[in-house]
């Protein structure tokens, strides 16, 4: 997956890799639901990645509000997104608009 | 591959759950250390593993239809003090951050409500079964100072919710419940020694009995099951209605039956009976509802277990119609009811052990390695088939306990005790082995 990203010139002189938002959605598809057992791509629960310069803003969602999994995959979601060649800073977007249900599982 | 430099902040769009933590932090707000539920249910599973045993030794006196007798009504206080409520405080302190948004008012008063509460459990039923009404007040005393600190810690938790849904109305009236149960169990204590309740000990009893299971113990679970059940088995967006309607009628007929049952009103026994079973039968039309509409075609060793304790409680609901028409006259019907009734929620209560401590366990001491290293599922830290034998052992033992007691076979009732003590010691080793387990 790291070897999808390209690379640019960064603000400060060095070379820096330009960020693939789909090498975001594989990396993404690494953190699993510990209790439903699938990632949370599979999960139907990422809503969007956007990438602006070595910023990666993840949209995503949980089951529910208060799931005590919010911790964990928040953790996750920055974890497996920093550690992507080129990414500078991770936003871990967490929405409840609009609410995540059983359809949105991806087959 | 981590790129050195990479930095990382979160954000809580329309900001309706607890907020997102600290990145790094593996804690979700308001949830306790693993400590508080854990030492609960700790205590609790000991509580079972000594209920069951106790089961053991009383189930010929059941199966004569002695259900009054010291011994039986300590053993009842193993399951319903000791295993079913103190389940319930631990689960509850896990569980209001995450349904209501709110952690416990005081974790420094939840901890003295254990220590207080676990011990006097323990005194209360030892002395109880010894017939040492003495001892009995002792331990009385400090389960009902236990209980006193519980409910005051639960009333401030959830006078603080903002958001007042059916979990919310289950769970307040259930700590209403738990303490009309213990000003009435305080009374049936105090007139072990002093006798001033006379003929009407066994209505006492009764009203004890079915505030403490129906209005108490089902409240919280369909409370609990409401956010829970569709959680566990992936059924969001089943019609709900049930669910309130369920919450609404269990809350009015013990209203009820707490109001009329001292009085010669030709009522007090059908209107409370009625709207109670009215509440349940919408309760388990809710259950029935989140598992048709699930999207986890397999159901676990755990939701298993739940189910056969919801067809159970179905089925004490049933035998509850001739135990109100011929009462305590027919004690083989009255014990065979009490001793489903607890049993079927005893399993739902240990169907949930295995939802809840390896979730616990994970969450505590593997998620901070989510997306970092290759872990275990949460259903990989205990074993499936294991919990499914203990869930045979548990739903035979307790079909072949009330099959017996019914029966008055006393041979029969101690070897399906002693089946449903071996499944409630499969669960024990695994609940300590799951305790054990780490990274």
């Amino acid at each position: 997956m790291n070897g999808e990203a390209t690379s640019s010139a960064d603000g400060a002189g060095g070379a820096r890799p330009t960020v693939d938002p789909d090498a975001v959605m594989e990396a993404l598809g690494q953190v699993v639901d510990p209790e439903i057992g699938l990632d949370i791509v599979t999960l139907g629960m990422v809503y969007g990645v956007e990438v602006d310069d070595g910023v990666v803003t993840v949209t995503f969602t949980l089951t529910t509000p208060g799931c005590p999994m919010e911790g964990p995959i928040t953790q996750g979601v920055v974890a497996v997104v920093s550690a992507l060649p080129g990414v500078r800073d991770v936003v871990a977007n967490r929405v409840w608009d609009p609410p995540w249900n059983p359809g949105m599982i991806r087959r | 591959m981590r790129s050195g430099g990479a930095r990382s902040s979160t954000s809580d769009t329309a900001g309706a759950g607890a907020g997102a933590g600290a990145v790094g932090g593996v804690a979700t707000a308001g949830a306790p250390p693993f400590r508080l539920p854990g030492i609960h249910f700790a205590a609790a599973v000991c509580f079972l593993v000594a209920g069951s045993v106790g089961l053991v030794l009383v189930s010929p006196a059941l199966a004569s239809g002695a259900f009054l007798t010291p011994r039986v009504v300590a053993v009842t206080h193993l399951f319903t003090l000791g295993w079913i409520t103190t389940s319930i405080m631990g689960a509850l302190y896990q569980f209001l951050p995450v349904a209501l948004g709110v952690a416990v008012r005081s974790e420094r008063v939840a901890y003295g409500t254990f220590a207080v509460y676990a011990p006097g459990v323990a005194v209360f039923v030892g002395a109880m079964g010894g017939a040492h009404v003495d001892a009995m007040l002792v331990g009385a005393v400090a389960v009902a100072a236990g209980l006193l600190l519980f409910v005051g810690n639960l009333t401030a938790t959830l006078a603080r919710a903002a958001h007042r849904d059916v979990t919310w109305w289950a769970l307040t009236l259930a700590d209403v419940f738990l303490f009309l149960t213990l000003l009435l169990g305080l009374l049936l204590a105090g007139n072990l020694r002093w006798g001033y309740i006379g003929a009407k000990r066994v209505i006492g009893v009764g009203t004890h009995l079915h505030i403490a299971l129906v209005g108490w113990v089902l409240m919280v679970i369909v409370g609990v099951a409401h956010r829970l059940l569709p959680m566990f088995l992936l059924s969001h967006g089943a019609d709900e209605r049930a669910g309130r309607a369920a919450v609404a009628l269990l809350g009015t007929g013990v209203t009820a039956l707490a109001a009329l049952h001292h009085t010669h009103l030709a009522a007090r026994k059908w209107l409370p009976a009625a709207l109670i079973l009215a509440g349940l039968a919408a309760f388990l039309a809710q259950a029935r509802s989140f598992y048709r509409h699930r999207r986890k075609p397999v159901l676990d060793a755990g939701l298993k277990l739940a189910a056969g304790g919801l067809t159970l409680l179905g089925l004490a609901a049933l035998l509850s119609v001739p135990v109100l028409v011929r009462g305590i006259g027919s004690p083989h019907l009255a014990a065979t009811y009490v001793l489903l009734l607890i049993l079927a929620i005893s399993l739902f209560v240990a169907a949930h052990y295995y939802k809840i401590v390896p979730f616990l366990v994970w969450y505590h001491r593997f998620s901070s390695l989510i997306g970092r290293a290759e872990m275990p599922q949460v259903a990989d830290l205990y074993s499936g088939r294991w919990a499914a034998g203990a869930g045979v052992l548990l739903l035979a033992g307790t079909l072949g306990l009330t099959a017996s007691v019914a029966g008055g076979w006393a041979a029969g009732a101690r070897a399906a005790a002693l089946v449903f003590a071996a499944g409630t010691a499969v669960e024990a080793v695994q609940m300590a082995g799951l305790a054990r387990r780490r990274p």
